[in-house]
């Protein structure tokens, strides 16, 4: 166990009699980017969400830094250093940019003026300063996306969940997330996301696991995984269209 | 003997709440809207009774042939002026709209018809049928009982059998999709106010005989409804129905076993426990909101 | 900096005014619903959770004051305090049952606490049932309680630190968390903001300074009884003011009192109706007359009822929000 950042224990959701997530177990080392793949209802969010502590799991054991997660509120996770975003991006509409990223900042301190310092230098890194003074809810998609990665970063987490960040985006938007996804894990976090793009994932993801109806399928270097003709089945083959 | 009197003149009263309560679980399903007019409706229900009964000189319960359409229409008219604007507004400011419409619709019946308390007294208001000898049951909230039955069986049929029954039904389900099966969900909507509107309306009337007609009378059910209308099951319809007879025996069984002043409060008590304990309600599916 | 101001020319209204009874009570009356407003609005404006249940609070406060001051004699002032003690349990039960809920949930369930707390002290003993209580004579430090000035000053004191401390929320952390907890409770809990305990913080503040407000009006009126202090409808009035101002906005509520309060006092006191009458729009004689000045004193809960309605539908914002976010 030790080594691994977060260690997932053969975890398994039930809601009522369906079983969203069955028996998965994978680890995640420190400084590497994981992609979790798989068809849409395979049971990466529920992951995601039994992980960051807004559904409980139904058995098993979720470790983050050595410590056992799982009962454990969204908002301890966060303060242990485990940050996520949202699939359905969700920006604090009514505030600004700036103070968006400030209440991430505030994770970290007691004081206004240090949390904006911190919320002005990130937007900087993800290139947001200049819609600082803007409207969260009046941003483009692409630009709440972007929002978004900056306000868990201000978290300063260990581990960010992203969970399809590049979802709805172009190619220059996808490539411009993409370099700042590297920057953070070069910073010394590790990086857990969920991606349909099979051409993001392959380009930065270090290992892979793939979902399929809430099992685990396969995991592996982006080459073995690519090469993995259950994967091209079950994944590759039906959803490539998706 | 005292346990089977207060049971049996529990259930009848609670038949009459669950009226009221089917109404607002009809129009929270279909609209997500939790209607706080809807005990001023049941009043405006009581008053329109005690006209025909006094003006028009229209036994109370065949006025309902009367009331059922005026209050549907009423709501119709309601939802297209005012409740329609706001259906995907936050629920604060549904709320704070049907207060302000409940307000409106009190305060001009104390302009109207003042504050005294009118009763409607019929030749049979105070008879009693007694039965297995100690226990009396009062001729009017049987009747009223029966005619509860009667109109929730005919709106069963209507929502499960008819095509527009079912067209309001997969409306409450899910909204979205319904629209785009070509579903008329602002018709719909329109429809479920209109019904909530009668059956609050039909509610009142049928209570009419038997309690003090005044502008404020309907605080009272409101939050009774609301208290079934959560029991049941947010948009349960039979839920409603199963949970307005509870409400009816347990107001009863603390009356005489507790105090009548203290009814309420055990009512209230009881909602607490459910939105804590059984947030879905007795019939609700889990999971939804 | 505008507080002051303000808080200033406040101060001196009352000589300004030539100190004429009647126009100091609606004065008060300003005062106390800016400042419920202004109390609730930090829970409801700024943490998003809208409390249909704010008459618990000030009940709260005018009665333990109440019973403290009639029966067992005690200084205005140690029974204030017990009062916010009272408003605090009751603030700590509710927020353990109404903060797990949402959205309609939410609103329903303050409503039943609420509505618990009314009947209780409806139906027991010690807080006089539905007789009230009266209060005879009450001292402190000499001051001449008889008159309405130490109530003016008091209201002014209590809207001032509210809005004291509304002004501080807005700039400190515990502020954005709850504006955080009001845009989307997920997001919020998903950047390290604990929901619970800054919405029991938000209750807490909001329903001390409420009862506060409670245990002055009592003394001020030297009579309660539940539909004054503990209704439905109180709680509604106080929302509403907030509204029209505009919710989440630091003056919104005081704007909404000085508008509002007013109104009804013009509509209450049949200033209108008289005035109608005595500029022969409308004759006294006529029916239409006869029925203004007999039904227009009753009709300033149907204005409020209409202005709700308006103001959802044509200003849901209120009156600054229509101002703000413009940018």
């Amino acid at each position: 166990m030790i080594g691994h950042i977060l260690h997932i224990n053969h975890v398994s959701k039930h809601f009522g009699g369906n079983v969203a997530v069955s028996d998965i177990s994978f680890s995640v080392d420190e400084k590497q980017i994981v992609g979790l793949i798989g068809p849409n209802g395979a049971g990466k969010t529920t992951l995601f969400n039994c992980i960051t502590g807004f559904i409980h799991v139904t058995s098993g054991d979720i470790i983050f830094d050595n410590k056992k997660i799982n009962k454990l509120r969204p908002d301890e996770v966060c303060r242990m250093g485990m940050a996520r975003t949202w699939q359905r991006v969700k920006p604090l509409g009514s505030l600004t940019v700036l103070e968006n990223v400030m209440i991430g900042a505030f994770s970290i301190t007691n004081a206004a003026r240090e949390a904006e310092e911190i919320a002005i230098e990130q937007l900087d890194s993800v290139g947001l300063t200049d819609y600082a003074k803007k409207t969260a809810g009046s941003l483009s998609i692409g630009l709440k996306k972007k929002l978004e990665l900056a306000r868990v970063l201000a978290t300063r987490p260990k581990m960010l969940l992203l969970d399809e960040i590049c979802g709805g985006l172009n190619h220059t938007e996808t490539d411009g997330i993409l370099v700042i996804i590297r920057e953070v894990r070069n910073k010394g976090a590790t990086i857990v996301f969920i991606e349909h793009d099979m051409k993001a994932v392959t380009a930065i993801c270090d290992w892979i696991v793939v979902l399929n109806s809430g099992e685990k399928l396969a995991e592996g270097t982006p080459e073995d995984i690519t090469k993995n003709p259950e994967v091209i089945a079950a994944y590759l083959g039906g959803g490539q269209n998706a | 003997m005292f346990f089977l009197q207060s049971l049996l003149s529990g259930i009848l009263t609670g038949g009459v709440y669950a009226l009221a309560g089917i109404g607002m679980s009809l129009v929270f399903g279909v609209m997500n809207i939790s209607n706080f007019a809807h005990g001023d409706l049941m009043m405006l229900g009581m008053y329109l009774a005690y006209f025909s009964f006094t003006l028009l000189h229209i036994d109370p319960y065949l006025s309902l042939l009367l009331i059922i359409p005026t209050a549907f229409l009423f709501g119709c008219i309601i939802e297209k002026v005012f409740i329609h604007r706001i259906i995907n507004h936050p629920h604060q400011n549904q709320i704070l709209l049907t207060i302000g419409l409940g307000l409106i619709m009190s305060n001009s019946a104390l302009l109207c018809f003042t504050s005294d308390p009118k009763i409607l007294t019929t030749s049979y208001s105070s008879s009693a049928v007694h039965i297995f000898g100690g226990i009396s049951l009062s001729v009017p909230l049987i009747v009223s009982f029966l005619i509860t039955c009667g109109i929730t069986g005919i709106l069963y049929v209507f929502l499960s059998k008819t095509t527009t029954g079912l067209a309001l039904w997969a409306t409450s389900q899910n909204r979205e999709a319904a629209q785009l099966m070509g579903i008329n969900v602002a018709k719909m909507s329109a429809i479920a106010f209109g019904l909530g509107t009668a059956l609050a309306a039909t509610a009142g009337a049928l209570i009419a005989p038997t309690y003090y007609i005044h502008p404020m009378a309907g605080h009272t059910f409101l939050l009774k409804a609301f208290t079934i209308c959560v029991l049941g099951g947010l948009g349960s319809v039979i839920g409603a129905g199963v949970g307005g007879v509870i409400i009816g025996v347990v107001e009863s069984m603390s009356s005489t076993y507790l105090s009548s002043d203290w009814k309420d409060v055990v009512v209230f008590i009881i909602f607490l426990a459910v939105l804590l304990l059984r947030p879905q309600g007795l019939f609700g599916k889990k999971g939804e909101q | 900096m505008l507080i002051a101001i303000t808080a200033g020319i406040a101060s001196v209204l009352p000589i300004v005014t030539g100190e004429n009874p009647y126009v100091i009570g609606v004065m008060i009356s300003v005062l106390m619903m800016a400042a419920l407003s202004s109390a609730w609005n930090i829970l409801g404006g700024y943490a998003g959770q809208y409390s249909f249940g704010h008459a618990a609070y000030f009940g709260a406060g005018a009665y333990t004051t109440m019973i403290l001051i009639s029966k067992f004699n005690f200084n205005p002032l140690v029974s204030i305090v017990a009062g916010i003690i009272a408003a605090c349990i009751i603030a700590l039960i509710t927020g353990s049952i109404v903060f797990r809920l949402r959205g309609h949930y939410f609103g329903l369930a303050s409503i039943a606490v609420a509505e618990i707390v009314r009947l209780s002290a409806l139906n027991f003993d010690f807080t006089g049932g539905a007789q009230g209580i009266l209060l005879s004579d009450v001292s402190l430090w000499g001051l001449d309680l008889n008159s309405k000035n130490p109530f003016y000053y008091g209201m002014l004191l209590v809207l001032v630190v509210t809005l004291g401390i509304t002004l501080y929320l807005r700039t400190s952390k515990t502020g954005f968390y709850l504006q955080a907890i009001r845009e989307d409770q997920d997001a919020a809990a998903s950047l390290g903001i604990n929901l619970s305990f800054y919405k029991n913080k938000a209750l807490l503040i909001s329903a001390a300074l409420t009862s506060v407000l409670g245990s002055l009006y009592a003394v001020y009126i030297r009579f309660i009884d539940t539909s004054a202090v503990l209704d439905l409808r109180l709680s509604i009035e106080i929302i509403l003011t907030a509204i029209i101002g505009g919710v989440g906005t630091l003056w919104g509520p005081v704007l909404g009192a000085v508008l509002l309060v007013p109104l009804a006092e013009l509509l209450r006191s049949n200033v209108i109706g008289d005035a109608l009458v005595k500029h022969g729009i409308v004759s006294e004689t006529s029916g239409l007359g006869v029925f203004l000045k007999e039904n227009l004193a009753h009709a300033h809960v149907l204005v409020y009822g209409i202005i709700t309605v308006l103001c959802i539908l044509y200003l849901p914002k209120g009156i600054l929000g229509l101002f703000r976010r413009a940018k």
